[in-house]
C-alpha cells in the first residue's frame, strides 16, 4: 500500500466518524464557540473602550503596540497553564487565557483606529464647539470602525481557532476529541480536526463578511485606494495557536 | 539469576533527597528547582525549541522569499496565493498537526511542515508588500541608470523592501516561537513539553510552568531584538521604525 | 558598498535556509541499513512509565547497548499500535493490561502468575514475548477525597451510589476498558457519568471538585502515608493484577540473546512496591527528574 493510499484510508475513516457522530461534534463545536464568545466578550468589554480612550487622547501608543507584540509572544499554552494555577481547572482559566489573546488585536486596532483619524477633522470638530467626548463619539468612532472591525475580526478568528488547545485544561470543545485519541480513536481525532478546521474557516468567512458590512462604503473605497498605493502594516498579524 | 515472584528482592532504595518545602508545597516559584533542573529539563527543552523554530523559519523564509519574488514578477499569482495563505492560517495548530499525521507520521517532519506553513502565511504577504512598496521613481532611476533586472533587484528593490520584510520576519519569528510550544503535544520536544508534564501532576507544578513559559517569551523577545539589530545593520538609512 | 552587503545577505539567507532544510531532511531520514535491528524503547504517557523507561534505558546503555528512546508515546492502545507497526520493539507493559486491553479477555486470571503466563502466551502468538515480571503491581484504584468519604460515609465502592449526579474522572482510555469504567458499571452496578481527563491529573480534578471520585493508581505517591485521599477497596478484584513485564519483539531477543534478557530482568527484579512508590514520590512530589531518580536507583544497586 502506498503512502497515499494509507493516508486516504485514514481520511475516509475520519469522514465516516464525522458522519456517524454529527450531534456529538455539533455539541462540541457549540461548546467551543461558547468559550470563544465569552473570551471575546470580555476582551471587547474591557479592552475596546480603553483603546478608544487612549487613541482619543493620543497617549499610550507604546502600550498599544506592546499589546500586539505580547499577543504574539505569549504562547496560549503558557497562558492556559499559568491561569490554571491561579483559577483552577474549568471554564474560567481558559476563558481568561483566550481573552488575553484576543485583547492584543482589539487594543491595538481600537487605538490605531481612533489615533489615525485625520487631525484636521478633529480640529474642525473642536473648533465648532464639540466636547472631547462628543468628538470621540461622533467623529472618531465612526471613522475608526474599519480598523475596529478588522481588529475584532482578527481577535474572533484567533480565539475560535485557538480554543481547541483548551481541552487539555478542561476547556471542552472539539479539542476534547482531538486530544483524546485513546477515547475516540485516530479516526475521531482526525474527524474532529477537520471539523475544527471547518469551524475556523466558517468563522473567518462570516466575520469577514460582517466586517465588510459594518464598514461604511466610502471608507471601504478609501481603504482600497490606500492599499493599492502603500501597504501599511497597520493591522498587526495575529497568531493562531 | 532468575527471581520468581515468591522470592522478594531487597533492593537498596537510595535517599533521593526530598524536595524542599517550596517544591513539595507547590509555591509560586522555586528558584532551587530551576537551578537543580536547568541541565536536565529546561536547557534541553530550550535547545530543542530553538532548533524547531529555527528550521521552520529558515525553510519558511526560503519558500516565502522565492514565492514572493515570483509573485512580484507575475502579479496574477498574488490574489490566489494570499487568499490561500489567509485561509491556511485560520487552521488550529492542533488540528493541522493531526491532519498531517497520516502523511508524515508522528515525527519532527510533521511538526516542521505545520510550523513552516504558519511561517509562510505570515512572511509571504509581507515580502510581497515590501517589494510592492518600492516607489516607482526609484525603479525609474534604476532604469535610467541602465541597471539590469538583477542589479535592480539587488541594488534597489530588495534594499527598499527590506524594512517591510524584516517587519514580517519579526512577526513570523515571534509567532513561530510561540506556536512551537504546541509541538509538545505530538513529540516530547521543545519548551511546551515541560508545561504539558507539569499540568499532568496531581497539583499542577507552578514553577515548571512559569519557568518554561518565561523562557519561551524570553526567546521570542531575544529573537525580535536580534532582528531589529539586523535591520539596523542592513538598512541603516531607515531611521523611522515601522513596528 | 551597502548594496553589496545587501546582496550577500540575500544570497546568504536563502543558502542558510536551504541548509536548514537539508538539516531536517538528514535529521528525519531513517537509520542505517544495517541488518541488526536497533533497540527502540518506548514508554507510555505517565510518570511511572517514564521512570521505568529511564531505568531500562540506562541499564542497557551501561551494558553497552545502543538504545533509541521514545518517551511519552501514549496510552496502551496507542503504544500497541506503535509496537505492531514496528516503530518500537520494546516497552514496559502491565500484565493485566495485556490480557484485558490488548487481547480483550473478559475474565481476569485469579493470580499474578496466571496473569503473567497468559499474557506471555498471547504475546508469543504474535511474535513478541515478555521478559520477567516485576514484584510490584500497580492497579487502578477508586479514589475519593477524605472530605467526600466522610460526608457520604463511603467505605466500599458500591457506597458511591449515595452521591447523586456522580461523576467519575479518569484517563480517556478508561471509558472503553472492562477493568475500568465498563466493569465499574457492570460489576459494581455504578450509575456514573465519566469525565475523561486528557491533560490534567485525576487528583487535580478531585481537588477542584470537577468530579467526586476518580481513578488513580495504587503506586501513586499521593496515596501514601498521610494521604488526603481515601482508596475504596476493590472487593470484586475487578482491577486484576498489574505487574510490569517488558514486551519485546522475538526478533530483538534472538539478535541480542541472553545479555539483553539478563540486563532487563536484573532491573525488573529490583522493582518492589516500596521501591516504586519511593521513586514515584521522588518524581511526582519532590520534582526530581525521572532520569536522575533512575540513575540514583541503579547506581545504589550496582547496575550502573
Amino acid at each position: 500500500m502506498t503512502l497515499a493510499a494509507l493516508s486516504l484510508h485514514d481520511f475516509l475513516d475520519a469522514f465516516r466518524f464525522i458522519g456517524s457522530n454529527w450531534s456529538l461534534l455539533l455539541d462540541k463545536a457549540a461548546q467551543q464557540l461558547e468559550l470563544a464568545g465569552a473570551a471575546l466578550g470580555i476582551a471587547i468589554v474591557v479592552v475596546l473602550p480603553l483603546g478608544l480612550v487612549l487613541g482619543h487622547l493620543r497617549r499610550g501608543s507604546t502600550l498599544a503596540i506592546a499589546a500586539s507584540i505580547a499577543g504574539r509572544a505569549l504562547p496560549v499554552l503558557v497562558l492556559i497553564a499559568a491561569f490554571l494555577t491561579v483559577f483552577g481547572i474549568g471554564f474560567v482559566n481558559n476563558m481568561v487565557a483566550l481573552a488575553v489573546l484576543a485583547s492584543g488585536p482589539i487594543l491595538t486596532n481600537s487605538y490605531e483606529g481612533v489615533a489615525r483619524v485625520e487631525p484636521r477633522v478633529v480640529d474642525a470638530a473642536r473648533a465648532s464647539g464639540m466636547t472631547g467626548a462628543g468628538v470621540l463619539r461622533q467623529i472618531e468612532l465612526p471613522l475608526a470602525i474599519p480598523l475596529l472591525a478588522t481588529g475584532v475580526r482578527i481577535a474572533a478568528v484567533t480565539v475560535v481557532a485557538t480554543a481547541p488547545i483548551a481541552a487539555i485544561a478542561g476547556g471542552g470543545g472539539l479539542g476534547d476529541i482531538i486530544v483524546n485519541q485513546a477515547g475516540y480513536g485516530f479516526d475521531g481525532v482526525l474527524g474532529a480536526s477537520l471539523c475544527a478546521m471547518a469551524l475556523s474557516l466558517i468563522a473567518y468567512g462570516l466575520l469577514t463578511a460582517l466586517e465588510r458590512a459594518v464598514t461604511p462604503a466610502g471608507l471601504r473605497r478609501l481603504a482600497e485606494l490606500e492599499k493599492g498605493n502603500r501597504r501599511r502594516e497597520a493591522v498587526p498579524v495575529s497568531v493562531i495557536t | 539469576m532468575i527471581l520468581a515472584a515468591g522470592a522478594p528482592a531487597r533492593p537498596i532504595v537510595p535517599n533521593f533527597g526530598s524536595g524542599n518545602r517550596c517544591v513539595v508545597e507547590n509555591h509560586t516559584f522555586c528558584w532551587s528547582w530551576v537551578n537543580a533542573h536547568w541541565g536536565d529539563t529546561l536547557q534541553p527543552a530550550l535547545s530543542q525549541h530553538v532548533e524547531l523554530s529555527a528550521i521552520a523559519i529558515g525553510i519558511g523564509f526560503a519558500i516565502a522569499f522565492t514565492a514572493g519574488l515570483l509573485t512580484y514578477r507575475h502579479r496574477w499569482m498574488s490574489r490566489p496565493l494570499e487568499g490561500f495563505s489567509a485561509l491556511l492560517y485560520t487552521i488550529p495548530s492542533l488540528a493541522l498537526f493531526q491532519i498531517l499525521v497520516p502523511f508524515t507520521g508522528i515525527t519532527t517532519t510533521t511538526v516542521e511542515v505545520a510550523l513552516v506553513a504558519y511561517t509562510l502565511v505570515m512572511l509571504f504577504p509581507n515580502i510581497v508588500a515590501g517589494l510592492n512598496s518600492v516607489p516607482a521613481d526609484a525603479l525609474d532611476v534604476a532604469r535610467a541608470m541602465g541597471f539590469t533586472r538583477r542589479q535592480t533587484l539587488f541594488s534597489v528593490e530588495l534594499p527598499l523592501a527590506l524594512p517591510t520584510i524584516v517587519a514580517g520576519l519579526r512577526v513570523a519569528v515571534v509567532s513561530t516561537v510561540s506556536l512551537a510550544t504546541i509541538a509538545a503535544f505530538l513529540l516530547p520536544k521543545g519548551l511546551g513539553y515541560p508545561i504539558f508534564l507539569a499540568l499532568k501532576e496531581p497539583s499542577p507544578f507552578r514553577t515548571e510552568i512559569y519557568a518554561a513559559g518565561a523562557l519561551t517569551v524570553a526567546l521570542a523577545l531575544v529573537a525580535d531584538l536580534l532582528l531589529v539589530a539586523l535591520r539596523r545593520f542592513l538598512v541603516p538609512w531607515a531611521r523611522r521604525s515601522a513596528v | 558598498m551597502r548594496f553589496a552587503r545587501m546582496k550577500t545577505f540575500a544570497v546568504g539567507a536563502v543558502v542558510l535556509a536551504g541548509f536548514a532544510a537539508g538539516l531536517t531532511a538528514c535529521g528525519s531520514s531513517g537509520s542505517s541499513t544495517a541488518d541488526k535491528p536497533k533497540i527502540v524503547l518506548g514508554t507510555k504517557n505517565f510518570s511511572e512509565e517514564y521512570i521505568l523507561g529511564q531505568l531500562y534505558k540506562q541499564a542497557l546503555e551501561a551494558k553497552g547497548f545502543t538504545v533509541s528512546y521514545k518517551e511519552n508515546i501514549g496510552s496502551t492502545e496507542i503504544i500497541t499500535a506503535a509496537l505492531n507497526s514496528g516503530k518500537i520493539n520494546l516497552y514496559p507493559e502491565y500484565t493485566g493490561e495485556i490480557v484485558q486491553d490488548v487481547f480483550h479477555h473478559a475474565s481476569t486470571p485469579a493470580t499474578e502468575e496466571a496473569t503473567y503466563q497468559l499474557g506471555k502466551k498471547l504475546e508469543q502468538q504474535k511474535g513478541y514475548t515478555l521478559f520477567n515480571r516485576t514484584p510490584f503491581s500497580d492497579t487502578n484504584a477508586v479514589v475519593v477525597t477524605k472530605a467526600t468519604a466522610s460526608k457520604y460515609k463511603l467505605k466500599q465502592i458500591p457506597d458511591l451510589s449515595r452521591i447523586s449526579g456522580l461523576k467519575l474522572g479518569g484517563l480517556p482510555e478508561c471509558a472503553t476498558r472492562f477493568n475500568c469504567l465498563i466493569g465499574l458499571r457492570k460489576e459494581y452496578g455504578l450509575k456514573v457519568k465519566f469525565v475523561p481527563l486528557a491533560g490534567i491529573s485525576s487528583y487535580a480534578a478531585l481537588d477542584a471538585g470537577t468530579v467526586q471520585t476518580a481513578i488513580g493508581f495504587s503506586t501513586d505517591p499521593v496515596l501514601g502515608p498521610n494521604s488526603k485521599y481515601v482508596v475504596l477497596p476493590d472487593s470484586k478484584h475487578l482491577f486484576g493484577f498489574q505487574n510490569i513485564a517488558p514486551i519485546v519483539s522475538q526478533k530483538l531477543v534472538k539478535t541480542y540473546g541472553s545479555k539483553l534478557a539478563d540486563t532487563i530482568n536484573s532491573v525488573s527484579a529490583l522493582l518492589t512496591t516500596p521501591a516504586m512508590i519511593a521513586m514515584n514520590k521522588a518524581v511526582s512530589v519532590d520534582k526530581q527528574s525521572p532520569q536522575a531518580v533512575a540513575q540514583a536507583f541503579l547506581k545504589a544497586n550496582g547496575l550502573l
